[in-house]
């Protein structure tokens, strides 16, 4: 008798302190939730709006260049053989091609170590003035899947070398 | 062969592999056209991907398993949580791995396309998931609202996969193209893509075994204990 009226107040207790546990479940989930929710928010919206909206080839580009105006944008194209120049001040112009269409781009900063003549490139920047110049802070190359083996057999000459060499 | 020793050989060849992986990729397979020595990460950063989606694929049907009723068992939640966990892992390895070869090829660290993007979506996600694990309540609930944002989050893998052909994309399409079953590596450079494949995969099924005994241990630890504590209280009332 006195362990059942003892058992009362203490399950209340118990259920209050179940409920209070719950509760801050519930808290917690929904803190994750926002979270998760707000970061892949941003991460949509970014991603899929510079790839997207932001990214146009030189005859899109050439194309809607009075809507474009002097926005920036991502731009791909060809960088056409024997157009490039390097300028002083780090800064290389050079003329990319796509769809028959070519625009003139002037760059600042240094090329990355992969860029050359023929290779597909994605500039960013935008147009200046009027014509088809235009002004690029960043040069990034596009390559292919493809993976071709150079000079196989120099690769084993020098490593005899180098083992030659070590010893 | 007992599981014990399965896991042990597991590890094993995943070592030996990764060790045969390494010395081919650094010293035997040779420069390409192109990329010089940069090819080398050839060998590393697609094999973490793919295991990043073996990882998913595992914890994705291991929570269909644990959500369709004949089959519920503990083990298939403690399994998708594993195999999530390690592919966080290997998430981020192919998140740091290619902004590394971003950085050397297209000459910037990071940039918003959109398999790089819809691929750090992947990692915000099973970070998520991982925490949504822990969010303490009873233990049933826990599993299978685990398992329901499991199969919401495997959702974004194929978008990773087929991004490179749905949007416009700097990242070039897959080496090793599934879809198209084509390869486009030859020789002994095709030959260490795939060891690397191989090896990475049999570290992973190492590293999720692992990771699912210490869970299925820690649960044991967690039973247990209650029971002890509540044998410690019936004592104490028989003291009293």
């Amino acid at each position: 008798m006195s362990t059942a009226t003892a058992a009362g107040p203490a399950s209340k207790a118990g259920t209050a302190a179940a409920r209070q546990a719950a509760a801050t479940t519930r808290r917690r989930l929904a803190v994750v939730g926002v979270v998760i929710v707000a970061a892949l928010g941003f991460l949509v919206y970014k991603g899929l709006t510079s790839a997207i909206v932001f990214f146009k080839t030189a005859s899109e580009a050439v194309a809607n260049r009075a809507q474009l105006g002097n926005s920036t944008f991502q731009l791909e194209g060809t960088v056409v053989r024997g157009t490039v120049h390097h300028l002083g001040g780090s800064r290389v112009a050079f003329e990319i091609r796509q769809g028959g269409a070519s625009i003139h781009i002037v760059n600042t900063g240094e090329p990355p170590q992969l860029f050359r003549p023929g290779l597909p490139v994605v500039v960013v920047g935008h147009f200046v003035g009027s014509g088809d110049n235009f002004a690029s802070d960043q040069i990034m190359v596009k390559h292919s899947q493809q993976y071709i083996a150079a000079h196989p057999n120099r690769v084993r000459s020098t490593g005899a070398k180098k083992t030659a060499a070590g010893r | 062969m007992s599981r014990n020793r399965l896991v042990r050989l597991v590890g094993a060849l995943g070592l030996v592999g990764v060790i045969a992986t390494y010395w081919l990729g650094l010293f035997v397979t040779p420069n390409a056209k192109l990329f010089g020595s940069l090819v080398r990460l050839l060998y590393i950063h697609p094999s973490m991907a793919w295991v990043a989606f073996v990882a998913y694929g595992m914890a994705f049907c291991s929570s269909l398993l644990y959500l369709w009723p004949r089959t519920r068992h503990a083990r298939f939640d403690r399994l998708a949580g594993a195999s999530a966990e390690v592919g966080v892992v290997f998430t981020g390895l192919t998140l740091v791995t290619g902004s590394i070869w971003g950085r050397t090829t297209w000459g910037v660290w990071w940039t918003w396309d959109p398999l790089l993007t819809t691929t750090a979506l992947l990692f915000v996600l099973y970070l998520g998931y991982l925490a949504l694990r822990r969010v303490p309540g009873d233990p049933e609930v826990v599993a299978r609202r685990s398992a329901i944002a499991a199969l919401i989050a495997f959702v974004d893998v194929p978008v990773v996969y087929f991004s490179v052909t749905w949007w416009r994309s700097l990242h070039q399409p897959p080496t090793v193209d599934l879809a198209g079953r084509h390869l486009y590596v030859h020789g002994i450079m095709a030959f260490t893509l795939f060891l690397s494949f191989v090896s990475f995969t049999l570290v992973y099924a190492w590293l999720t075994a692992h990771r699912y005994r210490l869970a299925a241990l820690s649960e044991r630890e967690e039973d247990e204990g209650l029971d002890l504590a509540l044998e410690e209280r019936r004592a104490e009332g028989v003291l009293a």
